[in-house]
């Protein structure tokens, strides 16, 4: 499916069922997505994890709700599934979507201006950089005898500069290969943006507000 | 009005995953404090103490780069990232990081993104942390919890925003104007 | 094909008392490689960027491009024109792969997607990197990111290439594979190169007339001035003289079964490992061979198998705390390194919690003399030229004195001047506190007083090399 029509399509159903209270729909959605997941091959050990995440903190929101608070029976079944449908939409995007794919199609498909989709890219390329540089940044303290904690300024402060720098750097390089703002870029890569996609996802969507509607008290 | 530019987009994509990858980093404590409070039916409580430095990507993009959305996509994009990464919340931090951002906006809103100080970052502490609860009460079905145990999650998440969001982005950003790469603050 | 001409330039830095360039003119001919040179500091970076149009001109002057000025040209063709090579390797790609990022490049320039497989082709091949076409960009080494950067200014086809010390941390040998490629652009493509560079080993065939920048201005120096700076980098001048370590020597970090491996590829098959107290081991390898890698499992920011002990105890058994400041690292970019806002601060940091307090204020004032950084206080640290950066860097650590300190390419962008002050210093300190200095680095000009035993990392092993002493 188009990757930027499956990404409106995973935000808008985690908005709507924000709102909503009908936990047979949330479970249809969760056995769509585990089911799709479980098609595009999804390793068994991502899906472990992304069950074993909500089962976690659903029971112990439901628990804490139940303790806390006077939620209905039927309440705290909608907020159970409602963490679990929250996580698969999430694992069902990140899982089949390559982020490449994804800016290209945003680039072609949504008119996202090139340098909002290709700025991220490069950024995002960077992240194993990134992850890399936090764990030097307290190394690097340690050694000069401070600890740095989550609430150390100068922790934060290095990371800023850190990202200034290479937001300098790699802007410029951009620049330098060729990236102008604006200006008309040809494809080598076309994402297909087909009728099929958007009879699905607009299809799915009505099916999903029929069960809505009918599922109502 | 100040524009996007390439830099100005890499920079707060850049920010937003150290934000990211810092909060993942103390990931462990949040598990830890959520597994130590959930059996006394306190789990929500590990969320409203470590609220403040999740959204602390808006305050600070809002503060460095000044162009008016920067607060709610430094937000967003740390959900992009928070989804990635394999978070807890799922497709729902995309929603929750355009909420918790455009909460921090506000701020800046208000302040008409002319004042860069004190007051701008207490104002967007306030606002990030009413329009978040909002969010809360329907997302986490919070409103029906009892109202004291409610009054009491307001209150530690408006303490951890404002000494995250505020009184630490503050010391950040002094540091940050010290080393001229922000422009000076008041 | 285009010269560029570079008249009454004038560049003056906010928050700084004297301009850096001072009414320079210069001109790089069609077809030339030209080289520059100069104190750490003096403004080769500057000059460069302004004639990349990375930063907008200020005072006065003007540089054009075959007559043109660089703001009148179309946007669409300045990349054509002019294209950047910079010196830090990971930070000049958009894209995943070699490939992808390559496609962007055209894309940019619309070129027409069916003739982009042809023209990427071409290009890797001149540059001799075929086979990397579909690896990952963050997973080559240093000396591979730089060949992809040079096969991608190749593909978009530019006029004039600038290079800001391309190799400062490249190993010799790419080093040369790269100036060829280099050297036949000019001659056979006629692109005209202008690069900037401290370590001055390789070019003497190539370039007659040294570009020095010195006082805001550009000098050209005549052939016979020229040579002679040239000599200072000949191969017998770069050669060092390392001893075997003896089986008595004590030793300070022992590891034993060591593997390090970088996803499933083995850098270092599993071996023994020994490093002398109060020596200095030098390490060298080809880039990406695992250097940084092993330093960063000595320091525990790494993964690797096997045990290092630290006299006698696991390194993973001793306090974090306590032990990063038995055993310090000196990153790789200077800016890693610092904490804090000013110059004068990152000094109190480590005068604070350095291992001695013999550092009187006298001392330090000599010091940053000697390194040519006084008069700084008050500068910001990251406004610093990265020369100045990297002999700061160093000052702070050595007044931390950590009984061992790993230096990981410690004189990456230094002058020769610099590295002479740099090695006698690090001498100086090194016998004063007892330290145990292992340091990596691809340059050897000048080390050959400081270096006791010599380390290679050659075939996925770490291999002692000199000659047995009997003294
Ligand atoms: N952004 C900046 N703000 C203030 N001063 C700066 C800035 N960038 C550079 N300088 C100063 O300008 C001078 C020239 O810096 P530049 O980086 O051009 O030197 P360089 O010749 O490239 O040195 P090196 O060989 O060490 O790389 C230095 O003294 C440096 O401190
Ligand atoms: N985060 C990472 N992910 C994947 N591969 C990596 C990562 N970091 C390093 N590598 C790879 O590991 C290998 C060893 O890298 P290392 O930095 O240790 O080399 P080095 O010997 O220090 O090289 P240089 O002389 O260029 O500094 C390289 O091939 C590098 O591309
Ligand atoms: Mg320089
Ligand atoms: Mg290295």
């Amino acid at each position: 499916m188009n990757p930027s029509l499956k990404l409106a399509w995973v935000v808008l159903l985690a908005l709507e069922l924000s709102f909503t209270q009908v936990w047979t729909v949330n479970v249809v959605l969760i056995v769509i997505c585990l089911a799709l997941m479980i098609w595009r091959r999804v390793a068994i050990k991502r899906l472990l994890w992304l069950t074993g995440v909500p089962l976690f903190f659903a029971s112990a929101l439901v628990w804490s709700l139940t303790l806390q608070g006077s939620a209905s029976h039927h309440f705290l079944i909608v907020i159970f599934t409602r963490m679990f449908v929250y996580v698969y939409l999430g694992g069902l995007f990140t899982q089949t979507t390559d982020p490449l794919t994804l800016t290209r199609s945003l680039e072609q498909n949504a008119h996202l201006p090139a340098k909002f989709a290709y700025g991220f890219l490069a950024a995002f390329n960077l992240m194993p950089k990134i992850k890399a540089e936090v764990a030097s940044i307290k190394a690097a303290a340690l050694m000069r005898g401070q600890v740095l904690h989550v609430w150390s300024p100068q922790l934060y402060f290095k990371a800023i500069l850190t990202a200034m720098h290479w937001s300098d750097q790699l802007s410029l390089a951009m620049v330098s290969h060729g990236f102008v703002e604006g200006a008309p870029r040809t494809h080598a890569a076309v994402i297909p943006l087909r009728h099929r996609d958007w009879w699905l996802t607009g299809g799915s969507l009505v099916l999903i507000q029929v069960g809505l509607f009918i599922g109502l008290p | 009005m100040k524009a996007w530019h390439l830099r100005d987009i890499i920079l707060v994509t850049i920010l937003a995953i150290f934000m990211g990858v810092i909060f993942f980093v103390i990931g462990p404590v949040y598990t830890i404090l959520s597994a130590a409070l959930a059996p006394a039916g306190l789990q929500p409580l590990a969320n409203e103490i470590l609220l403040g430095i999740w959204v602390m990507a808006g305050p600070l993009a809002g503060f460095i780069i000044r162009i008016p959305g920067a607060a709610t996509l430094g937000e967003l994009l740390g959900a992009v990232v928070e989804m990635f990464l394999g978070g807890v919340w799922g497709a729902s931090t995309l929603i929750s990081g355009v909420v918790q951002g455009f909460g921090s906006e506000l701020g800046f809103i208000l302040t008409g993104y002319k004042r860069y100080n004190w007051l701008t970052l207490v104002i967007s502490a306030l606002t990030t942390t009413i329009v978040t609860f909002t969010w809360s009460l329907f997302k986490e079905g919070y409103a029906s919890y009892h109202l004291g145990f409610l009054a009491m999650l307001f209150t530690v998440r408006f303490i951890s925003v404002f000494l995250f969001g505020g009184v630490l982005t503050k010391l950040i950003t002094n540091l940050l104007s010290r080393a001229h790469v922000v422009k000076n603050v008041r | 094909m285009a010269v560029v001409n570079v008249t009454h330039l004038t560049y003056h830095y906010a928050h700084q008392s004297k301009p850096v360039l001072n009414d320079l003119n210069v001109t790089f001919p069609t077809g030339k490689f030209s080289l520059l040179t100069g104190a750490s500091g003096g403004g080769k970076s500057t000059l460069l960027k302004l004639m990349a149009g990375l930063m907008p001109l200020s005072d006065t002057g003007t540089i054009t491009y075959d007559g043109r000025p660089w703001s009148s040209i179309p946007a669409g063709q300045r990349s054509q024109t002019v294209a950047m090579l910079f010196q830090e390797p990971s930070l000049q790609f958009t894209m995943d792969t070699v490939e992808n990022e390559c496609r962007f490049v055209l894309e940019n320039l619309q070129v027409d997607p069916a003739t982009m497989p042809d023209r990427i082709a071409a290009s890797l091949a001149f540059i001799g990197i075929t086979a990397l076409r579909h690896r990952n960009l963050m997973t080559l080494s240093g000396g591979e990111q730089q060949k992809v950067a040079l096969a991608i200014i190749v593909a978009m086809d530019s006029d004039v290439i600038l290079l800001d010390e391309p190799f400062a941390s490249i190993d010799p040998i790419a080093r040369q594979v790269l100036l060829d490629k280099l050297v036949a652009l000019c001659t056979d493509h006629g692109k005209t190169i202008v690069l900037a560079d401290h370590d001055l080993s390789g070019y003497a065939e190539w370039v007659d007339h040294l570009a020095v920048l010195e006082h805001g201005q550009v000098n050209l120096l005549s052939p016979s001035e020229t040579q002679a700076r040239f000599a200072n980098f000949t191969p017998a001048k770069l050669a060092i003289h390392p001893a075997m370590p003896r089986p008595t020597n004590p030793i300070v970090l022992q590891g034993s079964q060591i593997r390090l491996y970088q996803g499933d590829r083995d850098l270092i098959k599993p071996q023994n490992l020994a490093f002398y107290e109060h020596k200095t081991t030098l390490i060298t390898g080809p880039n990406g061979s695992g250097k940084s890698t092993l330093f960063r499992a000595l320091v525990r920011l790494g993964h690797y198998q096997g045990t290092f002990n630290y006299h006698e105890t696991n390194i993973q058994k001793i306090r974090q705390r306590r032990y990063a400041r038995q055993v310090s690292l000196m990153f790789q970019t200077a800016a890693a390194q610092f904490l804090n806002v000013t110059v004068a601060e990152e000094l109190a940091l480590s005068l604070k919690y350095g291992r001695t307090k013999d550092f009187p204020s006298e001392r330090i004032d000599q010091l940053l003399e000697r390194l040519d950084l006084s008069g700084r206080h008050d500068q910001v640290l990251y406004s610093l030229s990265s020369g100045q950066q990297k002999k700061l860097q160093l000052l702070c650590m050595l007044i931390m004195a950590p009984p061992v300190l790993l230096l990981d390419e410690p004189f990456k962008g230094l002058d020769l001047a610099s590295v002479t002050t740099v090695v006698a210093i690090l001498r100086e300190i090194q016998a004063e506190f007892k330290l145990t200095l292992i340091l990596v680095s691809h340059q050897l000009s000048g080390l050959d007083d400081l270096v006791d035993y010599h380390l290679q990392l050659d075939h996925q092993h770490l291999q002692y090399v000199g000659v047995f002493h009997e003294s």
